[in-house]
């Protein structure tokens, strides 16, 4: 077996297996959810910090009793893992307040009285600048007391230090693939990504550094996509079925750039080691390529667009969100009314998570890929003064059939 | 959309409320006898349901209270009423001499404005009044949003602001006062209404918990709009002007708290739907003196029933607490549950008022105090925490206001809300109060209408025996 295949197979289980033996080793293990949840603070404290996912996970019966239709489907299908005691290995959890979806987790998982005891929500401001991040750099030492006070212990600052230090160095290497992605020649998937995404976050950040040092070794010289595939931007939040990048990828697709809650947020800007350890960690978290929920961030965001267009020669942009979200559909908004001003191809979809439905995902991204082709064949000026009926302009035929003929 | 647009003029939403019909109103109100007769005598023609012919009065005299108000009820609107056009006729003259309109979120209060001298204005305005025109006009505003990308499941209220801005039905900002509470949506449109609009805005940046560490945090949120505002419009902060504002909130929130105090003897000495439109006139002109006498006004009819013992219908046989927000193009729903089955709304999620009282004695104390109040206004103080936020009062408001049972407004754009559904639910369950969840959109006839909110209710009463 290959050694991303081994990857993957981690990455689509819940990774109980190793977390117990972590368990047994009398490490304890601390769930928590989003990208804005400082790491750092649990690994100091002697602990492993455990990203909640859904995986493996297919039906929502008993979240449904909690959470209702009108509620994503990470947050139910979570929920039900937890109800069917999947999170049973956890010895601590921290909510926050990514949306209203998931802030609502913290609400249910008390009133249900589910393992375990220490369910903390932890708060992050909802824009950047100074104040947020006295702000935030407050509730990380609140954080820091509470799991203190919690499991007896002291995190000392120098532990701190040592945390974040590896942290930035994890986070250098997630952007070493990342530039790997910028190249003509991807040497590794965008689903390839996201299975290493989804393991190095179970597991204790010393390992993970290895296992990245290990892929990077291991895909120099690799060629991941076929002539002709064009050149994809993800963005969206709660993308972690690896399956579902693998459709993308398999109808023409090179995943090479992205804004997912498990992607390049991880990658982006390190912590400032010189300074204090709570303030830099709360400019570093607050900081990072942003999602949706920080309002007044967005322009930087759809800057971005146009940065890594450039820079990732991107040929088309996919923007996906699960049903219910408030926060990626508006997004989605922006993006789509962005991209139409600058002309770039870009396709919405909403989905379930581990709804299936690829059929149907198949048959929109196959013909939005004909439709990104065909465009890129045919003269931009064209395109724009013919708006989608430009094959009538060109006399039915695109300039690629034009050329044959 | 194009059909919409065809049938909307520019402003003419707006404009509606500032032509001829609004001064007869007006003159009307002062022979409140008299309006009353005439609301009553033409019941048969708009009473039962809107139809093409009477859709241009019937929601306005539905809210006028059908011929059945109190004289000291049509008074308060009569307030209510100048409140709203006083501030449609200051962003309209502002608009023409090209004046700083500033857009402020429907939680947040234009207090701050008054200490700049400018004219704010709430872009959500036409969730309530543009029913006024007819009930088809908010879907319309809700399509053109929808229809242009805005996604189906933001809250419709939201979605008002984003198609009355495409529709032109509401002035361009200067500037945008935003904020990232009561819910997700309010996040995402903020955003969109400020690439839509290209206005500079600040983020109000609402805390999860209400500890001393979030108030500071929102105290300085609130000095730092100042110097956002000094900053943009180049003026300075008048603070006798301010100070004068917030002692009328005072009184203002005094009246209030105590007209919901009043609410909890039997029988009931108040219809709720006057503190529910008092919470939305206070959301669209605060700054004007007419807010303070309209719940003036209420204060005396309601003190004058509570000393005499009477309640707001004959007798009373039913206590309901309204739990979610009341529904606007429905908002005879109070007034038709008191006059067809004695059930009186005792309390409910908006109309209740629990702000704290601003110290105005320094400039420090107004802030800090403002921030505070702010963070207690309806809507925002419970929906913006944990689900205690929601379950604590209405804890509360059982123990204190004794309901038969509840209504659950369960509106669509409210997913923390429905997020919460079972805590809500076992919390009833315990306390064997029988509760009628509606499943509709406030703002959205077409989700669930009024037709289908009677028929459930009528349905909800006789399998308890209440009807």
């Amino acid at each position: 077996m290959d050694f991303l295949d081994t990857i993957k197979e981690k990455a689509s289980s819940d990774g109980n297996a190793d977390l117990n033996a972590f368990s047994q080793r009398g490490k304890k293990i601390i769930g928590y959810f989003c990208s804005y949840f400082p790491e750092e603070i649990i690994h100091a404290a002697g602990m492993i910090p455990y990203r909640m996912r859904a995986t493996g996970k297919s039906d929502t019966t008993k979240g449904d009793i909690f959470f209702s239709s009108l509620n994503c489907t990470f947050v139910r299908r979570c929920f039900d893992k937890a109800l069917n005691q999947h999170f049973d290995f956890l010895d601590g959890i921290i909510f926050l307040n990514g949306c209203d979806h998931t802030r609502r987790l913290y609400d249910n998982w008390r009133h249900a009285d589910i393992k375990p005891d220490f369910r903390y929500m932890f708060v992050a401001p909802h824009k950047i600048g100074r104040l947020a991040e006295e702000r935030f750099s407050e509730e990380m030492v609140n954080l820091k007391t509470a799991v203190e006070n919690a499991f007896d212990l002291v995190i000392t600052d120098d532990a701190l230090r040592r945390s974040i230090h590896l942290y930035n160095k994890k986070r250098q290497l997630i952007a070493a693939l990342y530039r790997e992605r910028l190249k003509e020649s991807v040497p590794i998937k965008g689903s390839e990504l996201l299975s290493i995404m989804l393991t190095i976050t179970m597991m204790p950040v010393e390992d993970a550094i290895s296992l990245l040092e290990t892929v990077i070794e291991k895909i120099d010289g690799r060629k991941t996509h076929k002539e002709g595939d064009l050149r994809v931007f993800m963005g969206g939040g709660c993308v972690e079925e690896i399956a579902h990048l693998e459709l993308i990828e398999s109808v023409g697709a090179s995943i090479v750039a992205d804004n997912l809650c498990l992607g390049y947020r991880h990658a982006d800007m390190l912590c400032d080691e010189s300074m204090d350890p709570f303030l830099s960690l709360a400019r570093r978290y607050l900081n990072h390529f942003s999602c949706p929920r920080m309002m007044n961030d967005f322009r930087r965001r759809l800057d971005f667009l146009h940065t890594v267009k450039k820079e990732a020669a991107i040929d088309a942009f996919i923007f996906e969100k699960l049903k219910f979200c408030d926060l990626w559909g508006g997004e989605m908004y922006l993006c789509r009314q962005e991209s139409r001003k600058h002309n770039y191809p870009i396709l919405l979809l909403e989905r379930e998570l581990y709804g299936g439905s690829t059929g149907q995902i198949r048959t929109r991204i196959q013909a939005f890929f004909e439709q990104v082709r065909n465009q890129s064949y045919t003269p931009s000026e064209l395109v724009v003064s013919a708006g989608n009926n430009y094959k009538a302009v060109m006399g039915g035929i695109t300039r690629e059939e034009k050329d044959h003929s | 959309m194009n059909k919409t647009k065809k049938t909307l003029k520019p402003f003419e939403l707006l404009n509606y409320h500032m032509d001829l019909k609004i001064d007869i109103l007006q003159f009307l109100f002062k022979f409140p006898r008299f309006l009353n007769g005439f609301l009553f005598f033409l019941r048969p023609i708009y009473l039962k349901k809107e139809t093409a012919w009477n859709k241009r009065f019937r929601w306005l005299f539905l809210v006028l209270g059908a011929g059945k108000a109190d004289t000291l009820e049509l008074k308060a609107m009569s307030h209510a009423l100048y409140a709203v056009t006083d501030n449609f006729f200051e962003v309209k003259a502002a608009k023409k001499n090209r004046e700083k309109i500033v857009w402020v979120e429907w939680i947040l209060n234009p207090e701050i404005c008054e200490a700049f001298d400018l004219v704010s204005f709430n872009p959500e305005v036409l969730n309530v009044f543009a029913n006024s025109k007819g009930m088809e006009y908010p879907p319309m505003i809700i399509e053109a949003a929808e229809n242009q990308g805005t996604p189906i499941e933001n809250c419709s209220a939201q979605k008002l602001a984003v198609g009355s801005l495409i529709l032109e039905q509401i002035p361009k900002p200067s500037l945008i006062l935003g904020g990232s509470h009561p819910c997700d949506t309010s996040i995402s449109i903020y955003q969109t209404l400020e690439y839509l609009t290209g206005a500079p805005s600040y983020i109000m940046d609402f805390p999860y918990w209400k500890d001393e560490d979030s108030y500071r945090y929102y105290e300085k949120n609130t000095w730092e709009l100042l110097s956002f505002l000094k900053k943009e419009t180049g003026k300075d902060v008048d603070w006798d002007k301010l100070k004068t504002l917030l002692d009328r909130v005072n009184q203002i929130n005094n009246y209030l708290r105590e007209i919901c105090e009043m609410s909890r003897a039997k029988p009931c000495p108040s219809s709720n739907s006057l503190l529910a439109l008092a919470w939305a006139i206070r959301e669209v002109n605060l700054r004007s003196p007419h807010m303070l006498s309209m719940v003036k006004a209420m204060h005396q009819l309601v003190r004058k029933r509570y000393e005499k013992g009477e309640g707001v219908v004959k007798k009373e046989k039913l206590r309901i607490l309204l739990w979610f927000p009341p529904i606007p193009f429905f908002f005879y729903y109070f007034k038709w549950m008191e006059e067809n089955f004695g059930a009186v709304i005792v309390a409910d999620f908006i109309g209740y008022v629990s702000t704290v009282h601003i110290d105005t004695s320094s400039k420090e104390t107004m802030i800090r105090d403002l921030a505070i109040s702010q963070m207690h206004l309806a809507m925002g103080r419970q929906c913006h925490g944990p689900m205690e936020f929601i379950t604590d009062e209405m804890l509360k408001l059982i123990d204190e206001y004794e309901p038969d049972c509840m209504i659950f407004s369960g509106h669509n754009g409210c997913k923390h809300g429905w997020a919460g559904l079972k805590i809500i639910q076992d919390i009833c369950r315990g306390k064997d109060l029988p509760v009628l969840y509606l499943n509709l959109d406030i703002m959205d006839k077409r989700h669930t209408s009024e037709e289908e909110i009677k028929k459930q209710t009528i349905t909800f009463f006789k399998s308890h025996g209440w009807a």
